[in-house]
């Protein structure tokens, strides 16, 4: 039974940010809370990363951070996180509200 | 632990800063070009190429190119710094820009998503590159879910095509390695990485390729090049010298294509962690499991992690270990019984029907009892955050825990950390390899000052040493302890024949020098062959 409820939670948890990917077209620019889901999620709020939701970063800071990476954390390039989807969600960041799932280290 | 985020420190320009937030030394090295290439020809390659693909997509100052030059793996002299990026949408646009690059005689060095973590990211092996970045080119061609295959753009993560099967409702899996979310199998499976579940030897369950050479023609492999090109992503071979291995490890062409095949999900999946509780117990865990990898009992490559390697995930070495030098086996073991966790963790897991699966439960329970390991279901373990992260990779699941290792060394308040580079030597999957490969280990680390933080993982009959070198990047000194050690490493390991399946921009060369002079010579006239102006990734895999 735990089996597929581990099935089961896997799915939900790649279904949390649907791209909507069409075969042959190139993904289209995403939400920030689909690139928070599909990048920044996996270390950001699950132990690997610091929490960065619901601190007020500053955008600046977010933007500076993801093209840069620092420490253990890489850089997200242009071609990886795209000038429009870096903006709104440095934005999204600065204004986002706690997780009180996550948990940072 | 909190990460420093002061904004003065990071937006602040100059070396100082970048050393603060732990860039490393690379991250502030001057670029230099190409022997041979001038800066009006750089200027004239960089000037076409925004022909190509629009200026935006064209960076070629140093504040642009900031985004490929963060790396983990080691570059104490700068000397794998990439002078700019080039990132085209489409294949027309890759082969207009090998003809700049021919023209100019401006090297380019192809990233697929450029996650290659501690076997790099987006730094080159010799200077003077400019990154021909292929993200952009990010679309599931197709999907065949009678045959299980796809055929996928170098762009294309993990994560996009997990995501595609998920919405679409296909009861196909992905096979991903560690980094899977933000890794492309396009890219893994050209640096012939692997992953953890049936399908973890991905070149094995590739099918298919689209090159762009270095003359501009597109080359298909196997079936591709036929006049119905429907058995592409179902025959690997086609006619005649098989060519796909040509473009793995390699730079004698731009893969823009790549078939693949995936793996059904099971009607029932089942992983085990199995305990081992003392060092020397590896060689008896490599006897007991060649038998069930060969015969295919066990079905998945299967790692063998060492306690050091899981605690370096989810703890800071501050945590476990305080002493003077590398830390001890018995802190290791301290820290292993307090986190749940054995000396040697060996995840494996089955895939089938219930009935499939208890008669090989059995055989696998009979086979670990007799060398006294603890063989442990999900339900057994309970919650445990490294059974969670196997049993996740064990059926193709996504997650980055292992960034968690670039913080285990020198993460400290505001910072550190940020050193990973894997080294990976190859030997058959015998108990007896185990031993000397361990000391050896131990001696190169600890004469350097770095820990022993290592797993073993079975392919099928060959057993790869992954040991992690985790270092402080933020600190130059260490960053330069580490490529030397890594470079004793190789070498050391090289003389007693255990050479490296892959490795970093930093010690591609080196590797090389591993396989022979026959073998490097006979790269070398290919290379000549097909790209007599060595516009393609010079230094790839020692290939200049």
């Amino acid at each position: 039974m735990k089996r597929i409820i581990l099935l089961a939670a896997s799915l939900a948890l790649a279904s949390t940010a649907q791209a909507a990917q069409k075969l042959g077209e190139v993904q289209a620019q995403r939400s920030p809370e689909q690139v928070y889901a599909a990048v920044c999620g996996y270390c950001h709020g699950r132990n690997v990363g610091p929490v960065i939701r619901g601190r007020g970063l500053p955008a600046e800071t977010v933007e500076y951070m993801v093209r840069h990476g620092q420490n253990a954390m890489p850089a997200f390039r242009p071609t990886e996180v795209t000038p429009a989807e870096l903006k709104a969600l440095a934005a999204w960041v600065q204004t986002s509200t706690a997780d009180p799932k996550e948990h940072g280290r | 632990m909190t990460v420093n985020l002061d904004r003065r420190s990071l937006l602040g320009a100059g070396a100082a800063s970048a050393a603060a937030v732990g860039l490393g030394t690379a991250a502030q090295a001057k670029a230099v070009l190409a022997r041979g290439v001038k800066k009006a020809d750089f200027a004239g390659a960089v000037a076409a190429m925004r022909k190509v693909v629009g200026d935006e997509w064209v960076f070629a100052d140093p504040e642009a190119v900031a985004p490929w030059r963060k790396s983990y793996t080691p570059d104490p002299y700068g000397k794998h710094v990439p002078v700019g990026a080039v990132c085209p949408e489409t294949a027309e646009q890759v082969q207009a820009i090998v003809k700049i690059a021919n023209q100019f005689r401006q090297p380019i060095w192809p990233v697929s998503t450029g996650k290659n973590m501690g076997y790099g990211q987006t730094t080159t092996a010799a200077p003077g590159q400019m990154i021909l970045d292929l993200k952009r080119m990010n679309r599931i061609i197709s999907v065949d879910p009678e045959l299980c295959t796809a055929l996928l753009e170098p762009g294309v993560t993990y994560r996009q095509l997990k995501d595609y099967l998920v919405e679409n409702n296909l009861p196909l899996w992905i096979d991903v390695p560690t980094v899977g979310p933000i890794a492309s199998p396009v890219g893994n499976t050209l640096d012939r990485g692997v992953g953890y579940t049936p399908y973890g030897e991905h070149f094995m369950v590739q099918c298919g390729m689209e090159v762009v050479l270095a003359d501009g023609e597109i080359l298909r492999t196997g079936m591709g090049s036929t006049k119905n090109p429907s058995a592409w992503q179902a025959f690997k071979w086609g006619y005649g010298p098989y060519l796909d291995g040509l473009f793995t490890q390699s730079n004698f062409g731009i893969v823009t294509k790549m078939g693949m095949w995936l793996m059904p999900a099971p009607p029932v999946y089942k992983p085990f962690v199995i305990r081992h509780k003392k060092m020397e117990d590896v060689a008896r865990i490599v006897e007991a499991m060649r038998p069930l990898r060969i015969a295919n009992i066990v079905p998945n490559v299967v790692l063998m992690m060492g306690a050091a390697y899981q605690l370096a995930m989810f703890k800071r070495r501050g945590e476990v270990w305080d002493g003077a030098g590398p830390i001890t086996d018995e802190a290791v073991a301290k820290a292993a019984e307090a986190n749940n966790l054995g000396m040697w963790n060996t995840y494996i897991a089955l895939y089938g029907t219930e009935g499939m699966i208890a008669e090989s439960e059995k055989i696998v329970r009979a086979a670990f009892a007799a060398i006294d390991g603890e063989v442990l279901t999900q339900e057994e373990v309970g919650d445990n955050p490294w059974f969670h992260h196997h049993a996740t990779l064990m059926q193709g699941g996504l997650n980055l825990d292992e960034i968690g290792l670039a913080r285990w060394r020198g993460a400290k308040e505001g910072g550190g950390g940020g050193g990973l580079a894997w080294f990976a030597p190859v030997a058959p999957a015998k108990g007896s390899e185990t031993k000397g490969q361990v000391e050896l280990a131990k001696e190169i680390l600890g004469k350097h000052g770095f820990d022993y933080t290592a797993a073993f993982a079975i392919g099928s009959r060959e057993l790869h040493h992954i040991i992690a070198l985790l270092y402080d990047k933020s600190d130059p000194a260490e960053e330069k302890r580490a490529d030397d050690c890594y470079r004793e490493l190789v070498t050391g390991f090289g003389e007693r024949g255990w050479a490296s399946y892959r490795t970093g921009v930093h010690a591609m060369d080196l590797v090389a020098q591993q396989f022979g002079a026959v073998n490097r010579a006979f790269n070398a006239k290919l290379k000549d062959a097909l790209d007599p102006n060595h516009i393609l990734a010079p230094g790839k895999s020692g290939i200049l």
